[in-house]
């Protein structure tokens, strides 16, 4: 079956999120409560401006969807803080290169979490391609759900911007 | 966490690093500065210090305290720049 | 960390070096760390420029505004980033159809005579038929039908509330009745003012979340005031001002040279109104072991978890349960 690619892209941090918390995910496409005084939130955006200031191709949004950190002839790169949520930003990095694959690009990726002084390299093969585009549809079908997705309680939450939004509660 | 950050940045330099460091903490003497502030704060006030900064001739330390309850101040003298909500 | 700053002499503030200063008429200049401001409040004459809303606009900073009595005057809320337009739409529906807006109404006003029978409890033996009497009118808040009645019941309770006060209280300035509009004794005064505090903290926690301020369950919409923030403030004016205000007063620290008479106004001066401000933040920073969240949160941080099930509940997604302290 055709996959209709237009019809299901989406922003990056999308799928993202998509792999950490799919009640996170709806939250953040709805626009609610997301804070961005949360210290870990202000740590990540500082870190993206301060990394890589000597590079040309930074923050490069493409076909006004998708934004890449860094673009470079024959690699694309991401920038993270820590490798703690490694296969979400490995997923959103496999995105942006199937991303660029429809646009008839072909292109590696590299992830760099710059306080852990690591690169990890990613290339997009046929078995990702599957995952992801069955990850653009279930994505949207979250996204048209009426109401959150409930909780599932997961080892990072507490470190979540949402934590006190998800848990907050009055006990009887 | 409370911090106390000291600095010794050569004159051409020291004008620009002390307006960074009066946006985050209260000066509180010549090439001193205090205050309560949060990692990310910090980070980010540090990040845009160590970009005037001449890794080579100047110098900045950082006094951290994690609970600002563990710290006592005694002050001999004028207190300068009291920290004070009432203005 | 964020810290409230509160501005009595009369002079000068402006942006300067990327930050803020404030000048005196004796032309002492003090800069205010803009990183860590969390609002700013005015109660002096002071002079300001665009540049300065500028400067606090990109570090979302509200500034609030008293008259010479300390009444609040108004605020300055730099346009909103986040928004969501879905929330704003549940919001209003909340209000539109009656079942849930008497649902959220009857939640404040439960919540609000809570803490209110939670601060008489303190005074056993005094209050006993206070508590009783206001017991007995409790119960009508789950028979009305109406916004209109739930405000009467609301109305009937808190003046009872506030006549016991003399039950408990170092009567030395003498109370007898809440007044409002104007005070003319120094209780009044101390109530107005502290209420006026409270109303601001709660809108400046409002303003933090997604939650369209002017969009209301308990009192009605208005276009002079924020009223959610006057729905949310019902839980915690008993809760936070009124502890404080016993607090001052059963420990003499108020005394009647705090507060100035003119005209039949009763306020509270500088110094009354420092000795208050300073009480009421201890307050919101005084934390408790938060039990759903296993933390420690302040009290300032209970007002922004209320508007987040608030949402929760507009979004359809947990249903509203209004805070009862618990500690």
């Amino acid at each position: 079956m055709d996959f209709d690619f237009e019809k299901y892209k989406t922003q990056g941090i999308k799928v993202n999120y998509y792999y950490i918390c799919k009640r996170k995910l709806w939250l953040y496409d709805k626009g609610i409560c997301f804070e961005k005084n949360f210290d870990r939130v202000l740590q990540g955006k500082i870190l993206h401006k301060n990394a890589f200031q000597r590079e040309e191709h930074k923050d490069m949004l493409i076909d006004e969807m998708i934004k890449i950190d860094i673009v470079s002839a024959d690699h694309i790169k991401e920038i993270k803080i820590s490798s703690k949520m490694k296969n979400p930003d490995i997923m959103q990095l496999l995105y942006y290169l199937f991303y660029l694959k429809q646009l008839g690009i072909s292109k590696k990726g590299t992830i760099n979490y710059v306080k852990e002084k690591k690169v990890v390299e990613v290339e997009l093969t046929e078995e990702d391609e599957k995952e992801i585009k069955s990850a653009l549809i279930n994505i949207r079908q979250i996204l048209m759900m009426k109401k959150p997705p409930e909780i599932k309680k997961l080892p990072y939450c507490k470190k979540c911007a949402y934590y006190e939004f998800c848990y907050a509660k009055e006990v009887d | 966490m409370f911090v106390i950050i000291t600095y010794d940045v050569s004159e051409s330099r020291v004008n620009k690093v002390r307006k960074v460091l009066k946006k985050y903490l209260i000066w509180t003497q010549n090439s001193v500065f205090e205050g309560v502030i949060t990692e990310a704060k910090l980070y980010k006030c540090l990040s845009e210090v160590n970009r005037i900064m001449d890794k080579r001739e100047d110098s900045l330390y950082i006094y951290k305290v994690e609970n600002p309850k563990n710290l006592s101040k005694d002050v001999l003298g004028i207190c300068k720049n009291p920290e004070d909500m009432f203005l | 960390m964020y810290k409230d700053y509160y501005i009595f002499s009369n002079g000068k503030i402006s942006r300067k070096e990327n930050t803020i200063y404030f000048e005196d008429k004796e032309e002492n200049k003090k800069p205010i760390p803009i990183e860590q401001i969390e609002r700013l409040h005015f109660f002096g004459e002071i002079d300001l420029n665009t540049k300065f809303i500028g400067l606090i606009s990109q570090y979302d900073i509200i500034l609030n505004f008293y008259n010479y009595y300390g009444y609040y005057i108004g605020s300055y809320l730099p346009r909103k980033k986040n928004v969501s337009g879905l929330l704003i739409v549940k919001q209003s529906e909340g209000y539109i159809f009656h079942e849930k807006r008497l649902f959220f109404a009857k939640c404040f006003v439960e919540s609000a005579v809570f803490h209110i029978l939670r601060n008489l409890r303190n005074y056993k033996g005094k209050t006993d038929e206070v508590i009783k009497e206001i017991e007995e009118e409790k119960q009508n808040i789950f028979k009305a039908r109406e916004i209109d009645e739930l405000m009467g019941i609301e109305g009937r309770i808190r003046k009872r509330y506030y006549e016991s006060f003399s039950l408990f209280l170092n009567n030395d300035f003498g109370f007898s009745k809440r007044e409002k509009r104007p005070p003319t004794d120094p209780l009044n005064a101390l109530i107005s003012f502290g209420n006026g505090m409270m109303y601001n903290t709660v809108l400046g926690e409002i303003y933090k979340t997604q939650l369209d301020p002017t969009i209301s369950y308990l009192h009605e919409p208005s276009s002079k005031r924020f009223s959610l923030s006057l729905d949310i403030a019902e839980i915690f004016k008993p809760l936070i001002v009124d502890p404080v205000i016993f607090y001052l007063i059963n420990n003499r620290m108020l005394k009647e040279d705090d507060f100035d008479i003119e005209e039949g106004i009763c306020f509270l001066n500088d110094e009354g109104k420092k000795k208050f401000i300073k009480e009421y933040q201890n307050k919101l920073e005084t934390t408790i072991k938060h039990r759903s969240l296993n933390r420690k949160v302040s009290y300032r941080t209970l007002i922004r978890l209320e508007c987040y099930k608030i949402i929760k509940a507009l979004i359809e997604d947990e249903p509203y349960k209004p805070l009862k302290a618990w500690w």
